[in-house]
């Protein structure tokens, strides 16, 4: 069976969150783009444990080709990253920067997607953490026509069906989809694997497979966004810390409820 | 073809109006004053009991109801063929969704039925040239983004950071039924096992304790417990701590886990990065306790102790308890 797994390639949030915090981030000349080189660009942190999510169904014995493909400029070094995980095939369908919304994506990845011949299942991470939007796995399910099972903690598979437990705000769930499905995966799936030495070294020879947009025969209409965005700034926050000092944590603790008590907060 | 701005629910909440509804209505109402078009509210399934009176407050036009017995559950599959039928009989403009764990996933399905653009975590929502400027968060809050769509949309709404407000002046809304044919729609999710927790909600939780990594060991959350027992509040968790399993994911706070808004938020061994923010800046008071007096949590704090968590919330306790 074939898995194809979704994945970006995304600014380091960590570091992007230590700039603002630094007040120090810095957006170009078109007033959107974030350009500090300095900040690594690596592969959305969900879409690392969608693969880890696939590599443990192939670990419980499950034999299934994973595919993994990425949109998007030069993503040569997440998909060598994919490989050392142990992606069997890595591919790239290359289009510029910031150049397209959810639905542009989406329609790319479904014509992927049938031009591999279907697939049985398709693991996106549940969101990017660049952009935070989280639409292009319920986007490509419908152009699949294929159910949409968000924010996994564990995925198996049973004959024909996936079994996903989701992380609901109430608590966990289970819920069941016949294949093809798509699943969308949380970071409760755990710490994803950490290729060796040696594989990543293997993976470094390889090239992604590059697919055009032409060859998946898609008009230029197909990719034109819905969404473009026309600003990027940085939130502001007050910064109005009262400090409470004292002698000792209870002089502390003292103070805090002494003010909490007559703001009547408590 | 209508212009008219919809808010949609189908969601029943817990005091008789769907999550973030009055929220959600304030961008509507002032949208929809803006661009001199009808404000219509679409219920779907059950109609939650607040819905007239909250519609009248915020000068809706329509009360446009649909129900059918395949709508019991509010599943996904039939919330989305549902809406999508309404958008094909009333083309609305816009399309306005409180952000809800169920709503992420069903916004962009009726977008993509419906050929329409799509944005989530939108906090602020206006009239362009002919197009619909949309402001939403990105990098788990750091930045804002504007985004700009032409032709229709449908958005999702983070009610959070929103501040409800009646309509200046509020209207009579007509009520109407809408027919829709979902017969042919079957649910493609089974459910194996319901989610379980039917307690009290951190949401809608008036005091939060929260504890991070800085707390050092899976036995301190005790603390963070003891603390906010002793308040009448609830505990609250950052991401590592909940991945490390010091507490279940019903205690996650937020981007990907739950946005309070409380009177009191205590934040004890927090760093204050972006994404954990995002679930308590909306709270009135903000307190933290970190060592580092240079942490983020300070930017956004009310009131700061820099201190050892693992001193200061026992001794907060114990002066709770003693006061
Ligand atoms: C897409 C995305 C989504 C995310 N979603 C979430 C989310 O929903 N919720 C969330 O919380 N995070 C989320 N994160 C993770 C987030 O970026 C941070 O990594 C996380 O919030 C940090 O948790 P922390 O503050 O407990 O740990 P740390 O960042 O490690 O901070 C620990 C803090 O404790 C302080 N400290 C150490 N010892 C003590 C002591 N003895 N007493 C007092 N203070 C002490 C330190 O000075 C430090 O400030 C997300 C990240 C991404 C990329």
């Amino acid at each position: 069976m074939r898995i194809i797994i979704c994945v970006k390639e995304v600014l380091d949030p960590d570091a992007v969150d230590n700039y603002v915090l630094h007040g120090k981030l810095e957006i170009g000349d078109d007033g959107k783009t974030l350009t500090q080189t300095s900040i690594p660009r690596l592969m959305n942190a969900y879409d690392e444990q969608a693969i880890e999510a696939a590599l443990r169904l192939r670990d419980n014995g499950l034999d299934c080709t994973i595919d993994v493909v990425c949109i998007g400029a030069d993503p040569t070094a997440i998909l060598r990253q994919a490989a050392a995980m142990g992606a069997d095939e890595v591919s790239t369908v290359p289009v510029a920067d910031g150049s397209l919304d959810g639905h542009a994506v989406a329609k790319i990845l479904a014509a992927y997607v049938g031009a591999k011949g279907g697939a049985d299942l398709v693991l996106c991470g549940r969101q990017a953490s660049d952009d935070d939007q989280g639409v292009v796995p319920a986007l490509l399910g419908e152009l699949l026509d294929m159910p949409v099972v968000t924010i996994a903690r564990s995925v198996e598979l049973d004959g024909g069906s996936v079994r996903v437990t989701r992380v609901t705000p109430n608590g966990d769930e289970i819920v069941e989809a016949t294949c093809p499905a798509i699943v969308t995966i949380s970071n409760e799936l755990g710490t994803p694997r950490y290729p060796t030495t040696m594989r990543t070294m293997k993976a470094r020879k390889i090239n992604p497979n590059q697919v055009t947009i032409d060859s998946l025969s898609l008009a230029d209409s197909d990719v034109v966004p819905l969404v473009r965005m026309s600003k990027q700034y940085v939130s502001s926050v007050q910064g109005n810390c009262t400090f409470i000092d004292g002698d000792s944590p209870d002089a502390q603790a003292a103070t805090l409820l002494s003010k909490l008590r007559d703001e009547r907060i408590i | 073809m209508s212009n008219s701005l919809v808010f949609c629910s189908f969601d029943a909440g817990r005091d008789g109006l769907p999550a973030g509804a009055e929220e959600v209505l304030t961008l509507a109402r002032k949208l929809a004053t803006a661009r001199g078009v009808d404000l219509d509210w679409l219920v779907i399934g059950a109609q939650p009991s607040g819905v007239e009176a909250a519609a009248a407050k915020h000068g809706v036009a329509h009360i446009d109801h649909i129900d059918d017995p395949k709508l019991a559950e509010l599943e996904p599959d039939v919330v989305v063929a549902a809406v999508q039928q309404y958008c094909g009989q009333q083309s609305p403009a816009l399309l306005l969704i409180s952000q809800t764990f169920d709503s992420r996933l069903v916004a962009p399905r009726i977008a993509a039925r419906v050929g329409a653009g799509v944005v989530m975590n939108a906090i602020d929502v206006a009239s362009g040239d002919g197009e619909v400027k949309v402001t939403a968060t990105a990098y788990g809050g750091d930045t804002r983004v504007e985004y700009d769509v032409a032709g229709p949309v449908v958005i999702g709404v983070v009610s959070d950071p929103l501040l409800p407000e009646a309509a200046a002046s509020p209207s009579a809304p007509e009520a109407r039924s809408i027919a829709v044919d979902l017969a042919g729609v079957d649910e493609r999710i089974r459910t194996v096992q319901k989610a379980s927790s039917d307690g009290p909600r951190l949401e809608e939780a008036q005091i939060v304790v929260a504890g991070g990594r800085g707390l050092q060991d899976a036995e301190n959350y005790q603390l963070v417990e003891d603390l906010a027992a002793a308040l009448g509040g609830m505990a609250g968790a950052s991401r590592p701590i909940v991945d490390d399993g010091w507490t279940d994911s019903s205690h996650q706070v937020g981007l990907t886990g739950k946005i309070t808004r409380p009177v009191l938020y205590v934040a004890a061994g927090i760093s204050g990065a972006s994404q954990h923010m995002v679930g308590c800046a909306a709270a009135k008071t903000l307190v933290a306790i970190n060592t580092d007096g240079d942490a983020a949590i300070f930017k956004y704090a009310q009131y700061g102790i820099v201190g050892d968590c693992l001193e200061v919330l026992p001794a907060l306790t114990k002066a709770v308890k003693g006061g």
